[in-house]
């Protein structure tokens, strides 16, 4: 008898010590990501996967709230205050949170914000796309009575600096620059420095032996989880730390939130095994889901019970890009003749069953303060574009498309179309231009690429034409990272820029009132439309599908169009979805 | 052989047949849409996922296989029965080459590889060469020489390729660049010609014993005339047999290579390639149905051309 209640009371203090199994699994999210994020060094962020791994790694001033579609503060206390100075500065004041902590304990403080600024500013380490997205912040004063407070000092009296200021992931200064070495350069003198400054020289030096493309353990962060797995191409895991300074704060703001113990991310470029996963219960959470598998998932009964489906505009817009740097493409009439191969009312009916919408340019449709509703939308034009490539100097022979070149040669219209492999969105693109090109005889290669091959063969000029889809967002309107001269290297794989677009598109970056950015955004998408150096075709749809027991899933037109951090299981009775 | 008679004609006539639709060109109004023959032009056999008609995409496909798969099989056979007959025949000592030969191939190596002293190392070996050849042909007595291991060189090779799967080793060579049709014969041809050398030296270990090659020796007629108009046709007999099957393996293969998106332009017509277009639309019975029929009846046709083959041989 001894013997039966020692067992009992065995077996009932082991059950009341351990979760149930099913609670221990719900707190794990799953989610598919449909390419690998790369690298996770927080300079370089080379998609949008990447930009999502480094939030959970890593705390910004400001982050977007997705419920309410505004950007919130996370390590600042408050939304910073902005004082004009003259008629060109802004000095924008923060105050970091008490609470703010890394993870050994060590406050986070004005130096790191300091630090992590110089590190963007500094020679010699890949931090092009971040140096151009601050470019308008021009030096930062620390408050020697409050280590926690401090002032950007900004050039332009633009109302987005305001949240502009505050996006980039703060870093540690003392794991990357024990000896406060930089504290001695002032932003300016950073960016301003050349490569062989002996302190920044070693500084970019130890930056990159730390390779932290590939361990961005060596740099911990303050955000919520650390990076617990990376297999690539395959999977990453994030777990949550046990102790994080956030979760002190009462009441915890959204994008201060972090419930999942473990985000499990799984690369699955396909859409259908996609779509499999999910519904053999191996995904939770599937974004971005093409049209046709949303449509065939929510007409089932079985997976209508299971699943909760969102759709939600995005600021994601389809785009074909010309290399203006080769001679066949350097001028705007050829690429205007060009654009209207496509046909981008077809295309959205074939690729989105309709959702989604066609555009003018860059700004969205639904932004009715800055869209140029007056301009015409891209239209498949045959016609037109013949009248085009003999404006341009094209003459049509027999063999193809020719106009004389330098040395008394000939050009021969001939063009290679590159996009990323494994998407049938983009190939359909591809397929109709070739079509198209093809009925003027104008032969087309296709280049389908894997996703990092491509990023290479962008950035190196290696294509004629490209298909990518350009990601945007409804706060700024900053499209120097795409279409500045000074990107070449970087974002601006088009290569595009003369002085007087340049000009522009720092202009729009920098306008004051509304009234002036209106109209440079008309000028801006009118050049747009003119020089052609990108075609944008249409915005996506955000489709999103989760699991019904899923809460606080926040679907947003703002990418990645749903909060990881801030979702919960419930075992409740599901609720009805969200359409 | 009817069915495999219309796919030939589908084939080689395919740029003339009046088909309503271009190959490659989506129809993008009509896209994974079942057959219908209401709209005009009609999709007799429905539409792919891009809008690609199927009709025009599965005659378009019997052409890569009669542009592809076909020629790659007949050089594969060809390889073969060349490269396994002569190593059946000579074995490692049979095949004496003379001093001149194997000079100017050290040259042609030497330059080849960029070794140390490229060009003075080159010409003198190939000076050497000359000299050989001058003197062996001012000499009268028996030509002397290194004999060239052809059946030693021939097993290794097919070790080689053997010990990597076929399929794998394609892959390999077809994961750069998307391949233009000799580049895609040359890599079947490269992973098909095995099968058919070992069939027939195996044959001609046998039908060099055998008494009319012994004659024909006897009879004072060169060797390599004795080994071309004599042993290999006999060698060459069960090819007849395996032929269809080495088609069918190749036809597979392509259609593997399409249906996975690896080493084909993805606007070049192919079964397998609208097969692959089942992933996105797994409910294109009209896509499995066509393409796959058209796969299958196409394999069964040539297993049973190789067994009536078989039968005659």
């Amino acid at each position: 008898m001894k013997y039966f209640w020692f067992g009992w009371l065995l077996a009932t203090s082991i059950s009341s010590c351990s979760l149930p199994a099913d609670k221990q699994a719900n707190s794990t999210v799953r989610i598919r990501w449909n390419r690998d994020p790369e690298s996770l060094s927080p300079l370089t962020l080379p998609n949008q996967n990447a930009v999502d791994a480094a939030t959970l790694l890593h705390c910004s001033l400001l982050q977007v709230d997705l419920s309410t579609g505004t950007y919130a503060p996370a390590l600042a206390d408050s939304l910073p205050r902005m004082q004009l100075l003259g008629d060109s500065l802004t000095h924008l004041r923060y105050q970091l949170r008490h609470a703010a902590a890394w993870d050994n304990g060590r406050p986070v403080l004005a130096t790191d914000v300091a630090f992590t600024l110089k590190l963007i500013f500094c020679p010699g380490l890949p931090n092009e796309k971040a140096r151009t997205q601050l470019g308008f912040i021009r030096d930062i004063k620390l408050d020697p009575t409050n280590p926690r407070h401090f002032t950007l000092v900004c050039r332009g009296q633009a109302p987005e600096f305001g949240f502009e200021s505050g996006e980039f992931p703060i870093l540690a200064e003392d794991a990357l620059d024990s000896k406060h070495s930089l504290r001695q350069f002032s932003l300016a003198s950073v960016a301003t420095a050349n490569t062989a400054e002996p302190t920044l020289a070693a500084l970019a030096a130890r930056y990159q032996q730390a390779d932290l493309e590939d361990h961005s353990g060596r740099l911990p962060g303050c955000g919520p989880y650390k990076l617990a797995a990376w297999k690539k191409n395959q999977y990453l895991t994030f777990e949550r730390k046990t102790h994080w300074w956030a979760d002190s704060l009462r009441p915890a703001p959204l994008v201060l939130q972090a419930k999942p113990t473990k985000l499990h991310f799984s690369i699955i470029k396909d859409d259908a095994t996609a779509t499999l996963a999910l519904r053999r219960h191996e995904l939770d959470v599937l974004p971005q889901a093409s049209a046709r598998d949303f449509k065939r998932l929510q007409a089932l009964a079985a997976t209508q019970q299971r699943f909760a489906f969102y759709t939600t505009t995005s600021y994601e817009v389809v785009t074909a890009g010309f290399n203006t740097r080769r001679p066949l493409l350097r001028d705007s009439l050829t690429r205007q003749a060009l654009s209207r191969l496509f046909d981008p009312a077809r295309l959205l009916q074939a690729t989105q069953l309709g959702q989604g919408q066609r555009t003018v340019g860059l700004v969205h449709p639904n932004d009715h303060r800055y869209y140029a509703s007056n301009l015409p939308l891209l239209a498949y034009d045959l016609p037109q574009a013949q009248v085009l490539l003999q404006r341009a100097g094209w003459q049509h022979r027999p063999t193809g498309w020719t106009r004389p070149a330098a040395k008394g040669q000939s050009e021969h219209l001939a063009l290679a179309l590159r996009y990323r492999a494994e998407d049938p969105v983009f190939q359909t693109i591809a397929l109709q231009f070739k079509a198209a090109a093809t009925q003027l005889n104008i032969p087309v290669e296709l280049r389908p690429t894997e996703s990092s091959l491509l990023t290479t063969a962008l950035r190196e000029g290696d294509f004629d034409m490209y298909v990518r889809i350009q990601k945007g967002n409804p706060f700024a309107f900053n499209y120097a990272s795409m279409l500045h001269s000074r990107n070449v290297q970087e974002g601006n794989f088009s290569k595009f820029g003369t002085p007087a677009t340049d000009r522009l598109i720092e202009a729009v970056a920098t306008a004051e009132t509304p009234a002036q950015k209106r109209q440079l955004l008309q000028r801006f998408q009118v050049m747009l439309q003119q020089q052609a150096p990108l075609v944008p075709l249409f915005f996506l749809p955000y489709r999103l599908v989760t699991d019904r027991r899923l809460q606080n899933v926040y679907p947003s037109a703002i990418k990645p169009g749903y909060s990881a951090p801030t979702m919960t299981w419930t075992d409740a009775a599901p609720v009805l979805a969200q359409q | 052989m009817g069915w495999l008679l219309l796919v030939l004609s589908a084939g080689l006539l395919a740029p003339w047949l009046p088909l309503a639709f271009l190959p490659a060109v989506p129809d993008l109004q009509h896209v994974a849409e079942a057959p219908s023959w209401a709209a005009s032009p009609a999709h007799w056999l429905g539409t792919d996922t891009q809008g690609r008609d199927v009709l025009t995409e599965l005659v378009y496909g019997a052409r890569q296989v009669v542009s592809s798969s076909l020629p790659a099989a007949l050089l594969a056979t060809l390889v073969g029965a060349l490269a396994g007959g002569a190593a059946g025949f000579w074995g490692n000592k049979g095949l004496r080459l003379p001093w001149a030969v194997w000079l100017a191939g050290v040259a042609v190596g030497w330059w080849a590889l960029a070794l140390p002293g490229r060009w003075p190392c080159s010409l003198a070996l190939a000076g050497g060469a000359g000299l050989a050849w001058w003197r062996r042909r001012s000499r009268t007595a028996k030509p002397t020489g290194w004999p060239l291991p052809l059946d030693a060189m021939f097993q290794s090779a097919l070790t080689l390729l053997s010990a990597v799967p076929r399929l794998v080793l394609v892959l390999v060579f077809a994961a750069g660049p998307a391949l233009g049709t000799p580049q895609l014969v040359v890599l079947l041809v490269l992973v098909a010609w095995p099968e058919a050398a070992s069939q027939v030296r195996t044959q001609m270990l046998r039908v060099r014993e055998l008494p009319f090659v012994e004659a024909a020796r006897a009879a004072g007629l060169p060797t390599w005339r004795v080994w071309y108009r004599h042993a290999l046709p006999h060698a060459c007999r069960p090819l007849l047999a395996t032929a269809p099957l080495s088609l069918a393996g190749l036809i597979g293969l392509e259609s593997t290579l399409a249906f996975l998106g690896v080493g084909r332009p993805p606007d070049v017509p192919s079964w397998g390639n609208l097969l692959g277009t089942l992933q996105q639309e797994p409910g294109a019975w009209w896509l499995l149905a066509s393409a796959g029929g058209a796969l299958v009846l196409t394999l069964l046709a040539l297993q049973q051309l190789a067994q009536q083959f078989g039968q005659r041989a």
